[in-house]
C-alpha cells in the first residue's frame, strides 16, 4: 500500500515551537499549500491550481498529455537548455529529436515511468518555487480499476503530498455546474439530475448525477473516443490513398477540425500535404463513418442509464442530457443523439453541449472537490 | 382486548404490506451493522416510512398499527442481531473450510443488490458527496 485516507482530523493542537536563540537551528516556515484540480487525459490533461483557503485561481493549462526523451547524439543548443525531457507541446515542436511517449492509453496509466514524468511537470507548472505542499483532486475514468487508481497514485508519489481520485464524469457535473445560479429559481442544478456524457481520448463516460454520489451502476465507461475515431480515420486514409504518408498527428488535426456524425456531407474536401505536395482528398464518408462509429458505441449505454432512472425522475432527466469532453465538438453530435433518442420514442429528449470550457471542466470540478474536501477525506501519499 | 383480537392483531404481522416492512427494516439493521449510516437513514426516510404507511391503511385504528409496527420492528431487530451471531460463528469456520475470507456480517445480511432506481436528492455539499465516494469505495 502506497497511501493512507486519514480516518481522524488530529485533535489536539500541534506543539508549539520551540523560541529561536541563537546558535539554533532557524524555524522553518509552514510550507503554503496548493489545490491542483487535474483531468489526467489520454491525449490533453487539464490544471488548475489555486492556493488553500482561496477563491483565487494561480494557474489554469491544457497540456498534451505527452512525454518526448531526447534522442542520443542530439547536438547542443537544438534543444533549449539542453533538456533531457520535454513535455506537451514543446516535446511535439520537436518531434524530430525526441522520442515521444504518451503515459496514458485508454485513460489509465500504461507507461508508469513517463506519468511520473508527466506529474513531476504537472507539479512544476502549479508551483514553479517547489516548496508548496500540494494536495491533488485528480480525474479518473468511471469504474477505473483499483490497478489504475493504484498506477495513479504510485505516478503522485513525491509529486503531490494528498489525493484524492474520483470519477470524472461526476466531476465534468460539478464543474459545469454555475455555484453562483444553485438557488436561482429556474435555474437547473446539473448535480441534481441529470446524465454526463464526458468523450475524451481514451475513454467515453457516461453518468447518471442524481444529487447522491453515482454508484458503479450509474456510471459506463467506454473504451471508444477519440483515439478510437483516430485509428479508424488513419486506416481508412491508408486504404483509400494508399502511402499517404500523413503521420497520426496529422490525422487528429484533419479529425479535430472536420469531425461530425449524422448524414454523409460528402464531398468533404481536405487539403494536405503529402511528399512535399499539396493534394485534395475527398474524406467525407471516412470521417463521417468513424466519427457515426461512436454513436452507435455510445447510444447502448445511454438508452441503460436512462432506463436505470426512477420513473419519477427520467422525463427531467431526458431534458438534462450533456455532452463534455473533446467529443462534444464533433459537429452534430447533440443533434443526432437527441433526433434517435427521440424516434426511440424518449418523451421530449434534450441534448445539449457543455460548452467552449468543455476541456476544463473536469478540472474545475476537480478544483471545486479539492476546497470543499475535508482533512480526513485525503489520501497521503507516502514516499 | 380478548385472546382473540390478540391473535388477529398478532397475524396481521404477516400480511404482505407488514412482511415488506419488516423486509426494509432487516435491511436498515444490516446496513447499521455494516457502518453504512447514510444509506441506512436514507432507506429509514423514504422507503420503510413509505411501507408503514402502506402498511396502516390495512389497520383498523392508530393504536392496532402502532402494536403491530413494534412487534414487527422487534421481531426484526432480534433476528438481525440473532442472525450476526451466528453468521459470526459460522461464516468464519465456513470460509477456512472453503478457503474465502467473507464478512459475517455482509454474510448474513444477504442483500440482494438487484438495480434499484433511486429518486434523485437534493444537493449537498461535496464533502458529503466524497464521503459517499468513500464508503462506496470501502464496501467494494
Amino acid at each position: 500500500m502506497t497511501t493512507a485516507t486519514i480516518e481522524k482530523q488530529p485533535t489536539s493542537a500541534p506543539t508549539p515551537a520551540p523560541a529561536q536563540t541563537s546558535g539554533q537551528r532557524p524555524l522553518q516556515a509552514k510550507p503554503t499549500t496548493l489545490l491542483v484540480g487535474l483531468d489526467l487525459g489520454t491525449n490533453k490533461s487539464c490544471l488548475l491550481v489555486g492556493p488553500a483557503g482561496s477563491a483565487d485561481i494561480t494557474v489554469s493549462k491544457v497540456v498534451p498529455s505527452v512525454v518526448g526523451y531526447v534522442k542520443d547524439g542530439i547536438v547542443d543548443g537544438i534543444i533549449t537548455g539542453n533538456a533531457r525531457i520535454l513535455f506537451g507541446e514543446e516535446a511535439i515542436d520537436q518531434m524530430l529529436h525526441v522520442e515521444l511517449v504518451a503515459p496514458l492509453a485508454e485513460g489509465v496509466i500504461s507507461h508508469p515511468e513517463s506519468a511520473r514524468d508527466f506529474m513531476q511537470h504537472i507539479r512544476q507548472l502549479a508551483d514553479p518555487s517547489g516548496k508548496a505542499e500540494i494536495r491533488a483532486v485528480v480525474g479518473v475514468p468511471a469504474n477505473a480499476d483499483e490497478e489504475a487508481r493504484e498506477a495513479i497514485r504510485r505516478s503522485a508519489i513525491g509529486v503531490f503530498a494528498r489525493i484524492l481520485l474520483i470519477p470524472e464524469p461526476f466531476l465534468a457535473a460539478l464543474g459545469y455546474r454555475d455555484d453562483s445560479r444553485v438557488k436561482q429559481p429556474g435555474y437547473v442544478d446539473p448535480v441534481v439530475n441529470s446524465l454526463f456524457i464526458d468523450i475524451g481520448g481514451g475513454t467515453s463516460d457516461l453518468c447518471l448525477v442524481q444529487g447522491y454520489f453515482p454508484t458503479k451502476e450509474d456510471q459506463i465507461s467506454i473504451p471508444f473516443a477519440g483515439d478510437a475515431i483516430d485509428a479508424l480515420l488513419f486506416d481508412e486514409l491508408n486504404r483509400t490513398y494508399p502511402n499517404n504518408g500523413l503521420s497520426k498527428i496529422t490525422v487528429r488535426e484533419i479529425k479535430e477540425t472536420n469531425a461530425y456524425v449524422g448524414p454523409s456531407r460528402k464531398p468533404m474536401d481536405i487539403k494536405v500535404v503529402i511528399g512535399g505536395k499539396s493534394r485534395t482528398l475527398e474524406l467525407g464518408d471516412a470521417i463521417g463513418n468513424a466519427c457515426n462509429t461512436l454513436i452507435d458505441k455510445i447510444y447502448p449505454a445511454l438508452t441503460m442509464l436512462i432506463a436505470s432512472a426512477s420513473s419519477d425522475s427520467v422525463v427531467t432527466l431526458l431534458q438534462n442530457i450533456i455532452i463534455t469532453g473533446g467529443g462534444s465538438q464533433i459537429k452534430g453530435i447533440d443533434t443526432v443523439l437527441q433526433k434517435r433518442l427521440s424516434d426511440d420514442g424518449y418523451e421530449s429528449p434534450k441534448v445539449r453541449l457543455a460548452g467552449q470550457d468543455f476541456q476544463r471542466y473536469v478540472a474545475i470540478g476537480a478544483l471545486k472537490a479539492a476546497r470543499a474536501a475535508r482533512e480526513n477525506q485525503w489520501q497521503v501519499l507516502f514516499t | 382486548m380478548t385472546a382473540l383480537s390478540l391473535l388477529a392483531e398478532a397475524l396481521k404481522r404477516f400480511d404482505p404490506p407488514w412482511m415488506e416492512v419488516g423486509r426494509i427494516f432487516r435491511r436498515i439493521c444490516f446496513l447499521r451493522a455494516e457502518g453504512l449510516a447514510e444509506e441506512a437513514r436514507r432507506a429509514e426516510e423514504f422507503e420503510l416510512a413509505e411501507a408503514i404507511t402502506r402498511a396502516s391503511k390495512g389497520s383498523e385504528s392508530e393504536f392496532e398499527s402502532e402494536s403491530i409496527l413494534h412487534a414487527v420492528l422487534t421481531g426484526e431487530k432480534e433476528r438481525v442481531c440473532d442472525a450476526i451471531a451466528f453468521a459470526e460463528i459460522l461464516v468464519p469456520m465456513l470460509a477456512e473450510r472453503l478457503g474465502a475470507k467473507v464478512s459475517p456480517i455482509r454474510a448474513a445480511a444477504h442483500v440482494p443488490r438487484k438495480a434499484q432506481a433511486r429518486a434523485p436528492e437534493a444537493p449537498r455539499d461535496i464533502a458529503d458527496f466524497i464521503d459517499d465516494m468513500i464508503r462506496q469505495d470501502k464496501s467494494a
